[in-house]
């Protein structure tokens, strides 16, 4: 696996904001960058993050399998993080887990046959005050309603198609 | 209505970008404080009597005068956004919405405690929020707020957003620092602590958002000015995220004199229980923090009104009270169901346990599958004891608190709502008929 001009030139800019003798810092980071290249992070894309910073493979291999945000595995196009935690439960966040679940006919952890939607339950994203609520790419849909959903799932299918 | 120090000018339409910014009084902080000493600066930060605004309450004079300063070795200060203890979206507001105030405060912290690098650490989920902060930093270093020798004082600074990808551990001081290194967010066991050996073993103070942004106006208006603002021990304002079951979730900042009743039902705050439902409990600071019934929320157990304050909030201790914590004040109303929304949180920290220290590790699982089977009709009464049993034993037997938070939410579920558990093991068929809305085919038990 070899990264192209433009990824490297990301990942040389994020090593600048540490000190030169402590270039693991930059790993968080640079993974966060190649996974929205490669969507998600194979051991391949793994193993080459450690050439880079020049880390061990299971420096690597460890913090990508702690941390939440980072996929091991494909996933769909659109992936649906609904919050299932205290806040979010006190204003129905089971009804719009179970409506998703129903509507696109998958259960949490699992990708729609035509590999456009995954639906993922997770733990409190910081929006309490605006449940029930998910994240959708790298943004957050609030106050959700079952239409709300509906126009969510329409527009992805939409874009999916242009 | 309580006077805002950090919100004043957060409706001013613009106030994101640099100009409007500067143009409403921004950024005076730091002319003011680059003409005093950085041991000034800490005295002011001590005289005012700001604790940490995170959930800890530390004083945060106090905490910068520990910072350990050996000849020749760089200081960090980072910046805690890593917001993730549940019922708090405080910081992201003012991140989001007024970024030059965290910016400021930054740079005078900065200069306060020698700390040339500094890092805002922000949770991976606010992507969004680190994009707008990066454009601040951008903006403030073209306006020479940044960069080498800033305001011709010889301080060089300069600030980075670093992401983290996940973790709510990495709230925790030291799993934050272990995370900023790239390594996973595995708490250290203290002493050393950050300000003697933090960032790359280098003395380090971590501070979270609104702390870092109450530095402004303290340097601003004078400490004494804001030690009088405020009650006792709780000096300044407080930002509040309130949540849940009522009719005005939303950030509000309170100057701690004012009462939780009043908090709940006045139009300038929550604004009441949603739906006219009546209120049956409250979480009043971060889902760490003990769960209070409505009469020990607005009565104290010595039948005093109780105040949205650091001590009124804790009065009585555990068994009668709670805490002011992160300021995540969750609302419960009447037909909520506190065995449900303890297991969401039991499951909550069994996600987040790091899994260094055994007793968080498999105290948390045990304690999330216990609350599965009492909130499905499976739970057997000596189950309750068995919930206290472990939660005792996680609680002061770890090497960070996330042990305590975890422990804590139970206990106090237990304490005041007993027979909420009885009602569930005795009620087997009637519970799952009132679990509305949970998807019974996704449970596995």
């Amino acid at each position: 696996m070899v990264f192209d001009q433009e990824i490297l030139e990301q990942i040389n800019e994020i090593t600048t904001h540490y000190p030169a003798e402590h270039k693991k810092a930059a790993l968080l980071p640079v993974l966060h960058a190649v996974q929205d290249r490669y969507t998600y992070l194979s051991v391949a894309v793994l193993d080459a993050v450690a050439d880079l910073l020049q880390l061990k493979k299971i420096e690597v291999y460890e913090v990508a399998t702690f941390y939440s945000m980072y996929w091991l595995e494909p996933h769909g196009k659109y992936v649906f993080e609904v919050c299932q935690t205290g806040p979010c439960m006190l204003k129905g966040c089971d009804h719009i887990i179970s409506y998703i679940s129903k509507t696109l006919n998958i259960k949490p952890g699992e990708t729609t046959a035509d590999g456009l939607f995954t639906l993922k339950t997770v733990e409190c994203l910081g929006a309490c005050g605006y449940a029930p609520m998910m994240q959708l790419g790298k943004n957050y849909c609030e106050h959700l309603t079952t239409d709300k959903i509906d126009k969510i799932i329409a527009d992805c299918k939409k874009n999916a198609q242009s | 209505m309580s006077k805002k120090l950090l919100l004043q000018n957060i409706h001013i339409e613009g106030i994101r970008n640099y100009d409007i910014y500067r143009k409403n009084g921004g950024y005076t902080s730091v002319e003011k404080a680059l003409k005093m000493t950085p041991d000034a600066i800490v005295e002011e930060v001590k005289q005012s009597g700001l604790r940490g605004r995170g959930g800890a309450g530390f004083p945060t004079g106090m905490k910068w005068s520990f910072i350990a300063k050996p000849a020749g070795v760089p200081r960090h200060l980072v910046c805690n956004a890593d917001e993730s203890e549940p019922g708090t979206f405080k910081d992201r507001y003012l991140m989001e919405h007024i970024p030059h105030l965290l910016i400021e405060g930054l740079i005078i912290s900065s200069f306060a405690l020698g700390s040339n690098h500094s890092y805002i650490y922000i949770r991976g989920e606010y992507a969004w929020i680190a994009t707008i902060l990066e454009r601040a930093i951008a903006e403030a270093k073209q306006n020479g707020w940044l960069g080498k020798n800033i305001l011709k004082s010889g301080f060089d600074c300069e600030i980075y957003v670093h992401r983290g990808a996940g973790a709510y551990i990495c709230g925790e001081e030291t799993a934050l620092l272990e995370s900023l290194e790239g390594k996973r967010g595995n708490p250290r066991i203290k002493p050393p602590f950050p300000a003697i050996k933090g960032l790359w073993e280098r003395p380090t103070v971590v501070n979270n958002v609104e702390t870092l942004a109450a530095v402004v106006p303290i340097i601003n208006m004078g400490a004494s000015a804001y030690a009088q603002i405020g009650v006792g021990k709780s000096t300044g304002t407080k930002l509040l995220s309130a949540c849940g079951n009522i009719n005005k979730p939303g950030i509000y900042e309170i100057d701690m004199t004012i009462s939780v009743e009043e908090f709940i039902y006045s139009d300038a705050y929550c604004g009441g229980i949603a739906h006219g439902k009546k209120l049956k409990a409250c979480i009043p600071g971060g889902s760490s923090v003990p769960i209070l019934p409505t009469h020990l929320l607005l009565k104290t157990a010595k039948n005093e009104t109780r105040y949205m304050n650091y001590e009124s909030l804790s009065d009585g201790g555990f068994a009668t009270g709670s805490m002011l914590g992160s300021g995540g004040f969750i609302v419960f109303d009447e037909d909520q169901c506190v065995v449900k929304h303890t297991y969401t949180l039991a499951r909550f920290y069994r996600h987040e346990s790091c899994g260094q220290c055994s007793p968080c590790r498999e105290g948390t699982g045990w304690m999330e599958k216990i609350l599965l089977n009492i909130e499905h009709g499976k739970g057997r009464m000596s189950d309750i004891d068995l919930l206290w049993d472990i939660q005792s034993k996680i609680e002061g037997n770890t090497i960070c608190p996330l042990g305590d938070a975890a422990a804590w939410p139970v206990a106090a579920a237990i304490r005041h709502f007993r027979e909420e558990f009885e009602w569930h093991i005795k009620n087997p068929v009637e519970c799952l008929k009132r679990n509305y809305g949970l998807l019974k085919e996704l449970v596995t038990t």
